[in-house]
């Protein structure tokens, strides 16, 4: 596009809005209807982009790994034009300002999901606004995001037929945004921890980019299949069963065969079962997480058979409507999970404390669950074992008075010393014990809208507390050591929480992950010895040697039988 | 007509382990009570030569082990097993001297595992397991080493860090071409190698009477998918790298930074310099990736023998990995390889003592049983793997095989010392003795 275009289209009287939108591609190059790449207009919000595109919080810089060169950065104007809405399938696969459009699309769609259900602005895990996103980074069919380099790095990989880029691929996209965003929200959880740490980071980017595949009506109407006689699908094919069957297995074979593919596969695949918590082989991240992205799957079957019933008659219903219906279950779950976010605990996370926190947030929300999601996620996760723990997120509301006389709250409300200053004066009450070093994390006020209109002020802060000692001292406190491990091992354990605080400054609820539970402390350390995940000079439970962006790297590389390793 | 004779069996069997820092060469020797037909009354089989590190006290000393491989044969060797084409497994046919020594023992019989057989990309008639699958797997194999030698050569001036260590990575999957025509010489004097899959006869019963042996693996990709991760499986994708290899290192490679390349476009100051300059990091960290994807797919390439003689059962799965051996161990079809394993006597620790070549399942049939067992470890630590998870060898997996009995190990061994020898009896189940030289 000339110059001279964008000035003539810039001088035409153009309203101010508050949203633009962007042609993606809606799955991958792969995905087609009637011969022809599947694409759709997504929604942003509105913002001022310069070349690259480069928004206020995304940084498109497509250098040419192959080459060493840099590409000329794209020129986009949303504002004005949706470029791409009517381009052909050979400018999308190769056109170097579409691929930049589409990562940038993809992930300011993603994180814009998760301000809106979550009610603030979010921030970065580095210390900057903007994160780079390099569609061209490597030869490899990896993609990432490293904190180090503030980016997310897409791999493309060559072949006979064209080159497969992991840029054009939303599942991915959504996936390596959603471990950033996580990262900035919860920084620690990406440090040595309880097994299903590692393995939530990978769900929730997997649950995230499965359901914004999901929640596109274009994509599930594709995934459903052929409709019958005037565009619809019978009865049968409306229940759960059956719709797992065809759109989420169909979903699996979009990804390919590889591991993206082959892992919504098993995960929906899963017979829910709790005995996946005793196999060495959900050891592994992966196949651990699994389990979390099967239960949400099964969630939202549930939720999308329930929305079918008032649409189905003897006929069956009509294929778009079932879509739409799916990609709103798909959306109204999304958020749930996204929302459940800031209820998470700071450290020590286990999956019951995801579903706690779901649920927890959800009630706060919309407490009438008119639709009954929030049984249906509890069945779901119930099926695979996992249980809402009953006292981990205490309820303040009914408990030992708290001190405020000596806070200010419009101060509490962002900073993290006054924040610190009340769970001292209060760490009796809160069962907190002052004798542990203690850092407050976060301090976050957030303003949310639920599904009925119901609008939530909060205040969310996260602490952790940590405590360095021989594993002959925690022993001695009354955790269980591993017979290999030598009795002066340094060892760093962790505890925190989460504080919530209503709109006006009161503490409503305590997600609690006490330092002094011996238990999982004997539990966390009997993983990490048992996974040889020490630190420098064969410390346990410090930060790991690796750069944390290899530690994402290395997520994604699939390890087929992890239950046979030392 | 009088009966005929019985099958000469040997009463005694020995396994040398010489010293080669990080690599395996294995001479296993089996002792009759009487001459043979031959008029000999022992039989030789050497198990891989090579090394990719020696110990820092001395040089690499392929021609003195070889020089003891012939005085301890008697200048006759029986059949020479190379369980893979990694240099540290092959290298020391590709010294001059020792290479030679070693041809002039004349071997009956050479044995490679099926993707070494150089007729495999003709055009011929074959069995079911080596269907269009695995010859495309086996092609992939010599156009990702093709990579890797243009990659190792691209950084052969690295001196540190990262780099140093994919240059040094690259380089152990470059093709060993001394050592390759070697041995292609010395199978053709012995009238052609055999090239074998999980499941085939191995031709060692012939020249080594009252010895059995099940080959275990490697299984065909066409066996067995699962030995072969998606992308090693395929040469197109080899190629391609390739081909932007040498762009990358164009474009990277210190040595050639000042050039001028038609691609390169000046970066102003300003954020796209930032993440840009810190690109080059990332690229050698895929590099290596990339790079160990082709190590795992050679090492799984490893032949597993399973030698049995009298009572005794003694494994040699040279580096054969996880996925080499699920086969074995897994498959419904493998059942019948399996059912010894339980009984294994001797070990040759997988792949150096690394974490993923000794699978637990497998430790784990030894544990349940109340015999000893005795293992060999070929291995120098500080190799590779630099963190407790990673190091090879692995501290858990030896302190594993300890509990079962004798683990005898190169790196623990005096640096004067050529060798560690273990010999024993065939007739009964008991310790071996050892001796060293």
């Amino acid at each position: 596009m000339s110059a001279a275009y964008f000035q003539e289209l810039r001088d035409r009287p153009v309203p101010v809005t508050q949203t633009m939108s962007l042609t993606v591609i809606a799955q991958d190059p792969s995905v087609k209807v009637d011969g022809r790449i599947l694409t759709t207009p997504v929604r942003l919000p509105a913002e001022h982009l310069e070349p690259g595109p480069r928004g206020g919080r995304f940084h498109v810089v497509d250098y040419d790994a192959a080459s060493g060169g840099l590409l000329p950065a794209s020129v986009l104007e949303p504002q004005l034009i949706d470029r791409f809405a009517q381009a052909d399938d050979a400018s999308l696969v190769t056109d170097p300002d579409f691929r930049a459009q589409n990562v940038y699309a993809v992930a300011a769609r993603t994180l814009a999901g998760f301000e809106a259900a979550i009610g603030r602005r979010l921030g970065w895990a580095f210390n900057s606004h903007q994160l780079y996103l390099v569609p061209r980074a490597f030869a490899e069919a990896n993609a990432y995001y490293s904190p180090e380099d503030r980016a997310i790095l897409f791999g493309f990989v060559p072949g006979p037929d064209g080159e497969i880029q992991t840029a054009l691929s939303h599942d991915i996209v959504a996936h390596e945004t959603t471990h950033a965003i996580l990262d900035g929200l919860r920084p620690r959880l990406v440090e040595p921890g309880l097994p299903d740490q590692p393995a939530f980071h990978e769900a929730l980017a997997d649950i995230v980019a499965l359901l914004s595949v999901f929640s596109l009506p274009p994509m599930v109407e594709h995934l459903l299949g052929n409709a019958g006689k005037a565009g619809r699908l019978p009865r049968a094919r409306l229940t759960a069963e059956s719709l797992g069957r065809t759109a989420l297995f169909s979903l699996a074979d979009q990804l390919g065969g590889g591991e993206r593919g082959a892992g919504l596969r098993r995960s929906v695949g899963l017979t829910p079962s709790p005995a996946w918590s005793d196999g060495p082989a959900f050891l592994e991240p992966h196949r651990r997480a699994e389990v979390l992205v099967a239960a949400v799957m099964q969630a939202l079957l549930t939720m999308w058979a329930e929305r079918l019933v008032a649409i189905t008659g003897n006929a069956g219903a009509d294929r778009a409507r079932v879509a739409e219906e799916g990609a709103k279950a798909a959306t109204h779950l999304l958020h749930m999970v996204q929302r459940g976010v800031d209820y998470l605990p700071p450290v020590e996370l286990e999956f019951r404390d995801v579903l706690d926190a779901v649920l927890k947030a959800d009630e706060v929300m919309a407490p009438d669950d008119e639709h009954h999601y929030r049984e249906a996620l509890t069945a779901a996760f119930a099926g695979f074992g996992i249980e809402r723990p009953p006292d981990v997120i205490v309820d303040l509301s009914d408990g030992p008075g708290l001190v405020y006389d000596r806070m200010n709250y419009a101060i509490m409300r962002s900073d993290r010393d006054e924040l610190f200053r009340f769970i001292w004066e209060n760490a009796g009450a809160l069962g907190i014990n002052r004798a542990w070093q203690t850092r407050v994390e976060s301090v976050r006020p957030s303003v949310r809208v639920g599904p009925d209109g119901l609008v939530v002020a909060e205040v969310v802060a996260s602490y952790n507390q940590s405590l360095e000692l021989t594993a002959a001292e925690l022993a001695r406190m009354g955790a269980e050591i591993p017979p290999s491990l030598p009795g002066k091992t340094q060892l760093q354990v962790w505890g925190g929480g989460a504080l919530i605080f209503d709109q006006f400054g009161r503490a409503k609820y305590h997600q609690t992950k006490p330092l002094e539970d011996w238990e999982r402390q004997s539990r966390r350390l009997a993983y990490l010895v048992g996974q040889g995940l020490s630190g420098q000079g064969g410390k346990y439970g410090f930060s790991l040697l690796t750069p944390r962006g290899q530690r994402f790297a290395a997520l994604h590389v699939s390890d087929a039988y992890p239950e046979e390793r030392w | 007509m009088s009966p005929a004779p019985p099958t000469p069996r040997p009463k005694r069997l020995s396994i040398r382990m010489y010293q080669v820092g990080f690599g395996d060469c294995f001479l296993l020797s089996f002792l009759y009570g009487q001459p043979l037909a031959d008029g000999r009354s022992e039989r030789h089989v050497l198990i891989d030569f090579g090394s990719t590190g020696w110990p820092k006290e001395h040089r690499q000393r392929y021609g003195d082990i070889a020089k003891n491989i012939a005085a301890r044969t008697q200048g006759r060797l029986d059949v020479v097993v190379v369980t893979h084409r990694h240099k540290d497994h092959i290298a020391g046919f590709g010294d001059a001297t020792a290479g030679k020594i070693l041809a002039d023992l004349h071997p009956s019989l050479v044995l490679r595992p099926w993707t070494e057989d150089p007729g495999l990309a003709a055009d011929a008639p074959r069995p079911r397991a080596l269907g269009a699958r695995s010859r495309s797997f086996a092609a992939s194999l010599n156009a990702a080493q093709e990579f890797s030698a243009d990659l190792a050569d691209g950084l052969r001036s690295e001196k540190r860090g990262l780099r140093l260590g994919l240059a040094g990575l690259a380089f152990d999957q470059v093709a060993n071409q001394a050592a390759i025509d070697r041995l292609d010489a010395m199978a053709a004097a012995a009238g052609g190698g055999r090239y074998l899959y999980a499941g085939q006869p191995s031709g060692i019963e012939r020249l080594i009477p009252g010895v059995g042996v099940s080959v275990l693996g490697p299984p065909t990709p066409d066996q067995w998918p699962e030995v072969t991760g998606e992308r090693a499986n395929d040469p197109e994708y080899w190629i391609a790298h390739r081909a932007l290899l040498q762009r990358v290192l164009t474009g990277a490679a210190p040595r050639r930074r000042a050039q001028a390349d038609p691609h390169r476009v000046a970066v102003r100051p300003g954020p796209e310099r930032w993440v840009i300059e810190r690109m080059r990091d990332q690229e050698d960290h895929s590099l290596l990736r990339i790079v160990r994807t082709l190590d795992d797919a050679m090492n799984n390439t490893s032949l597993i023998l399973l030698f049995k003689v009298g009572r005794r059962h003694l494994l040699f799965p040279g580096d054969a990995q996880i996925e080499d051996w699920s086969y074995t161990l897994k498959s419904g079809k493998a059942a019948k390889l399996r059912a010894d394993l339980g009984k294994v006597d001797l070990y040759k620790v997988g792949h150096h003592g690394s974490r993923n070549a000794s699978p637990k399942s497998l430790v784990h049939l030894w544990q349940q049983r109340a015999t000893p067992l005795t293992s060999m470890m070929s291995t120098l630590s500080g190799v590779h793997g630099h963190s407790e998870a990673t190091a090879v060898p692995q501290p858990k997996l030896t302190t594993a095989l300890e509990a079962l009995g004798q683990l005898s190990r190169t790196d623990t061994l005096a640096v004067d010392r050529l060798y560690l020898e273990l010999a024993t009896v065939t007739s009964r189940v008991e310790p071996f003795t050892e001796t060293q030289g």
